[in-house]
């Protein structure tokens, strides 16, 4: 699996780094980071429900 | 329309005031008919628009739907910074305003909240009863800010006082607009006197913080300052009003976040898309402009329904039903896009602390006897919110 966040789409609702904390952070500005980029098997499932999450369709998760 | 104009073309001053008190205690039904029937409404001076897909759009094109100046004067000489700001130089004010809104910044306000809470909590809580609004959601929003800034708390009823006289002035359209252009003048004096002492002795508090970006003048600070009264405060009261209500009405609801507060943030992302305190956001087109199918001309008013996107059957599965444990919630209660609510990380917290607090030391509280719940249009607050309990 790999994770991406589009920089121009987020606009730092926070909705993935409180959902999957594991693998998002934010960064100073209260934007999405991503922590992992490549999540093992144990985060996948957070990993999916973070970006389905997001109000602005800006991560995608790919397997 | 409620005819809150504070311009006489027809746009209007408050956002999402397309329906009247009724309406607003249960606004669900009549945005499930708008989606259905007319989902760009056509209104004196624009449309309402009401279909998660149209707004999402809406809320992409900040360069065609602006939320410059033109879309909501409330007294404010220059405009609103971040909020009537359009790209690229919006860029720049949340590039310095964001970091001091960002959650790792709210974390830090945590413990302090709760003892606002709690202190707050203690006068009425071995009375058995209380009336919510005046004794709990109108001064907590207002004692967080005033923690923020590094005023004291008894600055609470000027800082009421100065927020009213833009949000609710008394008398007529003329009598209102008068009192708004009062209350800005003395609202820019007083945080001009405060910065003043600010500049002199630097102090761990919000102010300090703006004072020590280099870029920003004292008159930008000025304009952030009356933004954050008067979006930062009626909101969370609403949301606080909104939330309570709710869960003071549906006890099976409340009893699952007393038996488990770590559902308490899952509950309050549900809430917000069901209660959607902040009904809409106006925008103004600022060229000829189709949306969803319906020409809209440039200067015309485009008020987005969050609370309609927020329930719309096509984004959501089983729309009308409160689910704490709902996975997926891609609700706009905060806006979208550039825009987005520079507080609402801050709102969140206040938010989490206020419902873990208070269902700690109030578990089973109910509606008071004959309680009838009003709530204002627009921005969804309630006048009274009369509780009970076993004390």
């Amino acid at each position: 699996m790999k994770v991406v966040i589009d920089e121009e789409l987020c606009h730092g609702h926070g909705r993935c780094y409180m959902l999957a904390p594991e693998v998002f952070d934010a960064d100073d500005r209260g934007h999405g980071l991503v922590l992992v980029y490549a999540p093992p098997v144990e985060l996948q499932e957070k990993a999916r429900l973070a970006a389905a999450n997001c109000p602005e369709h800006a991560i995608s998760v790919t397997d | 329309m409620q005819d809150t104009a504070a311009k006489g073309d027809g746009i209007h001053m408050e956002p999402g005031a397309a329906f009247g008190a009724e309406t607003a205690a249960c606004p669900q039904p009549v945005f499930k008919m708008l989606r259905e029937h007319a989902p760009v409404l056509k209104v004196p001076g624009g449309v309402v628009v009401s279909r998660k897909a149209d707004i999402d759009e809406a809320f992409r094109r900040p360069e065609v739907f602006s939320s410059n100046a033109d879309a909501l004067n409330i007294g404010n000489i220059r405009p609103l910074i971040p909020l009537q700001i359009d790209p690229p130089d919006h860029v720049r004010y949340r590039r310095l305003l964001d970091p001091l809104f960002a959650p790792k910044k709210m974390a830090a306000l945590e413990s302090r909240t709760a003892a606002l809470v709690n202190r707050l909590i203690d006068r009425f809580v071995d009375r058995g009863s209380c009336d919510l609004v005046p004794e709990f959601t109108i001064p907590l929003p207002s004692e967080v800010f005033l923690t923020m800034f590094g005023l004291p708390l008894e600055e609470l009823g000027t800082f009421l006082r100065m927020k009213d006289g833009i949000i609710r002035p008394p008398g007529d359209q003329d009598e209102q607009a008068a009192h708004r252009r009062a209350t800005a003048d003395e609202m820019y004096a007083y945080f001009n006197t405060v910065l003043d002492a600010r500049a002199v002795d630097p102090r761990d508090d919000i102010l300090s913080g703006f004072l020590r970006v280099e870029d920003l003048t004292r008159e930008e600070i000025l304009d952030i300052c009356f933004l954050l009264m008067i979006a930062g405060l009626d909101t969370v009261t609403a949301s606080l009003d909104c939330f309570i209500a709710y869960l003071a009405q549906h006890p099976d609801d409340r009893d699952r976040l007393v038996a488990d507060p770590s559902l308490v943030p899952n509950a309050i992302e549900e809430l917000f898309r069901w209660e959607t305190p902040v009904t809409g956001v106006p925008r103004i087109a600022v060229q000829d402009v189709s949306v969803g199918g319906t020409e809209v001309k440039a200067g015309e008013q485009v008020m987005v329904l969050l609370g309609s996107a927020n329930t719309d059957e096509a984004e959501f599965p089983d729309a009308d039903r409160v689910d704490f444990g709902r996975e997926v919630n891609r609700h706009l209660a905060f806006g979208g896009g550039v825009h987005r609510c520079l507080g609402s990380h801050l709102a969140r917290l206040e938010l989490r602390v206020a419902l873990r607090e208070f269902h700690a030391r109030i578990p089973n509280y109910r509606l008071a006897p004959g309680a009838v719940l009003e709530y204002t249009a627009g921005i969804r607050s309630l006048a009274s919110l009369p509780l009970v309990w076993e004390a």
